[in-house]
């Protein structure tokens, strides 16, 4: 699982703009803060007087970076989304050709299956054994560093070292390091990447171990904010421990839950790593996700730039949909 | 398709050989290059980068450095420099799209003919004419570096013929005769039962990744009378869901299912089945024919274990599917950078193929360096020239010719075809998971994979 | 802010002894055995899953081949290969390959850093005309998903507009993108939001331009939200696979990240293994070191979304 708070500014694939809605965090509405009183420059002098050519310049690293790497691409991909382009040819206006293109294409559904399969396993695997992992260690009261320290290290590993170092795991043999271990207690052996029913879930494991330490560090942390006040009401109407984590923790890490939950459904939309490095999409297109199927239509010998962005902007209305649902109920929270 | 390991260990193979000699002969007249050669010769300045193969050992990269220090005395104006390039049909495409290609590089035949297309290489057919062989290539070989005008854009550095490659070791440990390799499907499919049983190994395997899948299936489907497009004039038919496709997923599904001779891994490229191979965990694969040099320097092959033969042909129609690797040149190249190209295509690649002394050379060298000397290939020129190289380098041949045997005394008697003309690699990739089902899910249904998999291949030949 | 963020605020120090279990709790014997249980059990699974991969890949890093593929839980039954060390660093040149992935992520930190600082400095203090439309601009940004980007920005690094150069195979190709992460600015303005205006107001009456402003009291008094902004843009610049992978075609330029998986196909496995470990070793003493940056930077993400 992709999940947001291990690699912040999460974006799944650590693509550098870093700006997925992955990182997003509310904001106070623009211009929240105190008013201060402006004097607006009338006359090129005056405005070079009051430091507005200062400013301008002190604007430029943002203007610059975001203008070429952010705004030039969005607009881009928009335009390029209508065109037929090799990068050597002049392009080509097309209308809506590659958006009906990759509509058509079989290989869509399939990979939108995978990707919310991937989704919907990442959150059995990697929701409720961190939370119950967390719970636990924040009762610990003696070497409490240690044991986040090991809950984290995971999360140190090199994403595609842990990714290599799990391919030799999952060696299908019988003497592979898992099968073997299966074998003990008879169990196996297992085909894991080599079996398009088990390649998904083997790549969600990784993923999970790979990320699980930093929800882990989250609910930590989101655990020593419960108000200590509402354990001892609690207490003073006679609830026992069970009751305590049902009524007092659980409802109380609701918002961090439910934000972990987004967070994670838009990084899953973005996995490449895991598929890329341990099964190349297969067996049989098993594990291909909507990002690997963008790299391949730009990058996988085809070069269809056309249709990549075509399906790159439709993914992003589905995750912009998305975050702006989440805007919305971080937002009525913080009121 | 991915021969391009092969011919770089090839290439390799002569960069060891010749640095050594020349820099010898060169020691002397470093700086008196003579008259005829300083008129021919540009002043100008010019740097190329030229590719090597990934991952070579240290020993190897420093043959080939000193190579270039031979070709940068024999050319004074030009500067080279190296760069780490395998050709891989997965990420080719960002490196052309990046302009990250070095100045010469290599291709699959595949394709030759869409990067010609869409001058995405340069156009050095002028230059490549006045070399003194331009007229000498194979026809079938030719036309994979030919515009539709006839003119010679990329350089055919060299040519394979698919088959059957064994692991020796393993058909004696199994009790099946070495020297007697099979010769029809189901022979092979019983072999491959016998290696599994006997001894534990994987019986045959399958390339499925990467391309590779489309690939070895299609070889099978050409040795069983099939092909996989049909041309007509302007148009191209996709010809998957065809009786020889569902003859050839059919054996491979009794092999996986019925006999379990496959052994557990099904998502194998290139270069996991090669080193596979080469460790001596697979009994028989299909790759190129000539892929003996990188088994043996690359993955560590012992010489005695390997043995190859000829693909079985089926039917009036079966042939063995041929393919190889171009010599090309950046599109961006200047002008002297393209001469400069040209001229080291020919220093690096073609001159032991064409010359007695640089063969003899090449071939001293290579074998001084423990490198296999004198494996059969297929000839880039016609079988006389290549007949004639052999010969003269009879005396440095080090490799186990009859274990080849099953091999070279039949490959020039099979009809070769050349690959699927239209979107090759998207032909290949689209059929990957194809196989990838067929070995993996025991009900996959060949018929609906067929089926889809040649409206998918329709749809990507019309777009082109 | 929602749920616990405000009540964290509220209790800046919440007493150390007290949690979900009182001290009442603890004395019940059934409370205090399932919990002594739940706690070996935890100990029990962070050791063999956080820990369990790590220390089969430090055995196997040493342990020749065919044991290895073999019999992968046996420890060392034909002796240790420490020769497997030595190739992997030569082979696999992993002190330059280190060093690229260092340079990357030190690269990208200083962009992250300088389009924040500045940025969030004009967009909250300087706050001109345009401060608006540029907050907006920025803004927007969080809701375009990376993946859009991934081939359009591909195609703007090889051919930078105006500048017309290639950024491919060189390091700003992937600093530069890296600077326009509309996350770390946004963070650093609403942190700026919160301090308090008199100060540069008064800075301001006595005749200082926004450098000196900027320079001798923003940046001192923002040094907390850097140092946070420092841990994200580090972990997320060492952490790059997809887009170095793109472009950084130059093997002499790659990262590990990058350069590991190319290789998988030319070494033997014991070699590899040992080349994962060398790299793994880095990060790992980096983390020990650096521990409680790390989890409360970590932690500190969560808060900060909550």
């Amino acid at each position: 699982m992709v999940h947001p708070a291990t690699s912040v500014p999460p974006s799944g694939t650590a693509l550098p703009d870093g700006g997925t809605p992955a990182t997003v965090t509310p904001m106070p509405t623009v211009g929240t803060g105190t008013p201060t009183p402006r004097r607006r420059p009338r006359t090129p002098a005056s405005w070079v007087r009051n430091g507005g050519l200062s400013t301008l310049v002190i604007a430029l690293p943002l203007v610059l970076v975001f203008g070429l790497f952010s705004w030039y691409p969005i607009v881009r991909a928009v335009v390029m989304s209508f065109q037929h382009t090799n990068l050597v040819q002049p392009a080509e206006w097309v209308g809506l050709d590659n958006f009906t293109y990759v509509l058509a294409d079989p290989m869509l559904a399939t990979a939108i299956t995978n990707t919310l399969y991937f989704a919907v396993l990442a959150l059995i695997f990697g929701y409720p054994i961190p939370l119950v992992a967390a719970v636990l260690m924040s009762e610990v009261r003696r070497a409490k560093g240690m044991y986040s320290a090991l809950a984290y290290l995971p999360v140190v590993v090199p994403p595609v070292v842990a990714v290599l170092l799990w391919k030799t795991f999952y060696d299908a043999s019988e003497s592979g390091l898992f099968n073997t271990i299966l074998g003990w207690v008879g169990l196996g052996p297992y085909p894991w990447l080599q079996d398009p029913s088990t390649a998904m879930p083997s790549l969600v494991l990784v993923a999970t171990w790979s990320a699980a330490g930093g929800t882990v560090i989250i609910y930590l942390a989101a655990l020593t904010g419960v108000a200590p006040e509402l354990y001892d009401a609690a207490e003073v109407d006679g609830a026992g421990v069970w009751r305590k984590i049902w009524h007092v923790t659980l409802p109380q890490l609701r918002g961090i839950l439910f934000i972990t939950f987004i967070l994670q459904i838009i990084g899953t939309a973005q996995v490449f790593t895991e598929p890329y490095l341990l099964t190349g999409g297969g067996p049989a297109s098993s594990t291909t996700t909507i990002l690997l199927m963008i790299y391949n239509y730009a990058f996988g010998g085809r070069g269809d730039y056309g249709a990549a962005t075509a399906l790159s902007i439709m993914l992003a209305v589905v995750l912009a949909i998305l975050s702006a649902v989440y805007f919305k109920l971080t937002a009525k929270w913080s009121d | 398709m991915k021969s391009t390991r092969r011919t770089t260990a090839l290439a390799l193979a002569g960069a060891l050989s010749l640095s050594a000699t020349l820099a010898a002969c060169s020691s002397d007249d470093g700086e008196g290059v003579t008259a005829a050669e300083a008129e021919e010769m540009s002043d100008e300045p010019v740097t190329i980068q030229v590719a090597i193969d990934e991952g070579l050992e240290e020993g190897a990269v420093e043959a080939i450095n000193t190579r270039v220090d031979e070709f940068e005395s024999e050319h004074p104006n030009v500067t080279v420099e190296t760069q780490e390039y395998t050709w891989v049909g997965t990420t080719f495409a960002a490196d052309l799209a990046g302009g990250t290609l070095p100045d010469v590089f290599t291709v699959p035949f595949t394709d030759g003919r869409g990067l010609i297309e869409r001058e995405q290489i340069a156009d050095i057919s002028g230059l490549v004419a006045e070399l003194p062989y331009s007229g000498e290539f194979n026809e079938n070989v030719a036309v994979a570096g030919e515009a539709p005008d006839g003119g010679m854009w990329a350089v055919p550095i060299a040519a394979y013929g698919q088959g059957l490659h064994y692991n020796r070791s393993l058909f004696t440990e199994a009790g099946l005769d070495p020297d007697s390799p099979p010769t029809t499907w189901d022979e092979v499919r019983d072999a491959a039962a016998t290696i599994s049983e006997e001894t534990g190994a994987t019986g045959y395997a399958q390339m499925t990744a990467s391309n590779t899948g489309g690939w070895i299936l299609t070889t099978m489907v050409y040795a069983m009378g099939g092909r996989a497009e049909t041309v007509d004039a302007e148009t191209v038919t996709a010809t998957i869901d065809t009786p020889e496709y569902h003859q050839a997923l059919e054996y491979l599904q009794q092999m996986r299912w019925d006999d379990d001779s496959m052994g557990d891994e099904f998502l194998h490229d290139w270069g996991t089945s090669h080193a596979d191979f080469g460790a001596g965990k697979i009994g028989m694969f299909i790759s190129g024919g000539g892929d003996y040099g990188n088994l043996v320097t690359q993955n560590a092959m012992n010489p005695d274990d390997y043995g190859v033969t000829v693909l079985p042909l089926e039917g009036d129609d079966g042939a063995v599917l041929g393919g190889g690797t171009l010599a090309a040149v950046n599109a961006k190249a200047t002008d002297a950078e393209q001469a400069a190209a040209v001229e080291w295509i020919d220093f690096f690649y073609m001159e032991k193929l064409t010359d007695p002394d640089a063969a003899v050379a090449d071939a001293r060298a290579v074998a001084d360096q423990g490198q296999p000397v004198g494996a059969p290939i297929l000839p880039v020129f016609d079988q006389a020239t290549y007949d004639e190289s052999q010969e003269w380098i009879a005396d440095y041949i080090n490799v186990p010719l009859e274990q080849f045997a099953p091999y070279s005394d039949n490959i020039y008697d099979q009809p070769l075809q050349p690959e699927p003309p239209a979107s090759t690699q998207d032909l290949y990739a689209a059929l990957d998971p194809v196989v990838q089902a067929v070995l993996t899910d025991e009900n996959a249904d060949v018929d609906a994979l067929l089926a889809d998999a040649e409206a998918n291949v329709q749809n990507l030949i019309d777009r082109g | 802010m929602p749920t616990t963020a405000p009540v964290d605020r509220r209790r800046a120090t919440p007493p150390a002894d007290r949690g979900l279990v009182s001290a009442s709790d603890r004395r019940r014997r059934s409370v205090r055995a399932t919990w002594r249980t739940s706690h070996v059990g935890l100990l029990a699974g962070l050791v063999v899953v956080g820990l369990g991969p790590i220390l089969w890949l430090a055995k196997s890093a040493v342990t020749p081949t065919q044991d290895t593929l073999r019999t992968p839980m046996a420890l060392f039954p034909n002796g240790v290969d420490w020769a497997n060390l030595s190739e992997a660093w030569v082979r696999f040149e992993i002190d330059h390959y280190f060093f690229n992935t260092l340079w990357l992520a030190l690269g990208s930190w200083f962009m992250q850093l300088l389009v924040a600082a500045t940025g969030g400095y004009v967009l909250s203090v300087l706050r001109p005309r345009y401060a608006k439309v540029l907050t907006a601009l920025v803004l927007s940004t969080l809701f375009v998903p990376a993946v859009v980007l991934l081939v359009p920005l591909y195609l703007t690094v090889l051919d930078v507009p105006f500048a017309n150069v290639s950024l491919i195979n060189s390091f700003w190709a992937v600093w530069l993108p890296a600077g326009a992460n509309a996350f770390n600015v946004l963070l650093v303005k609403r942190f700026f939001d919160n301090l308090p205006a008199e100060v540069f107001e008064a800075a301001r009456v006595d005749g200082a331009g926004p450098f000196r402003v900027g320079w001798s009291i923003v940046l001192p008094m923002s040094k907390p939200i850097l140092g946070v902004v420092s841990v994200f843009a580090f972990i997320l610049a060492w952490k790059d696979f997809l887009w170095p992978l793109l472009v950084l075609r130059d093997v002499s330029k790659q990262p590990l990240s990058v350069r590991l998986p190319a290789l998988e196909n030319y070494v033997e496995l014991d070699v590899f293994l040992a080349a994962l470990a060398i790299s793994t070793v880095i990060p790992i003493a980096i983390f020990l070191v650096f521990q409680k940056a790390f989890l409360s930077g970590a932690g500190m993400s969560g808060a900060v979304k909550g």
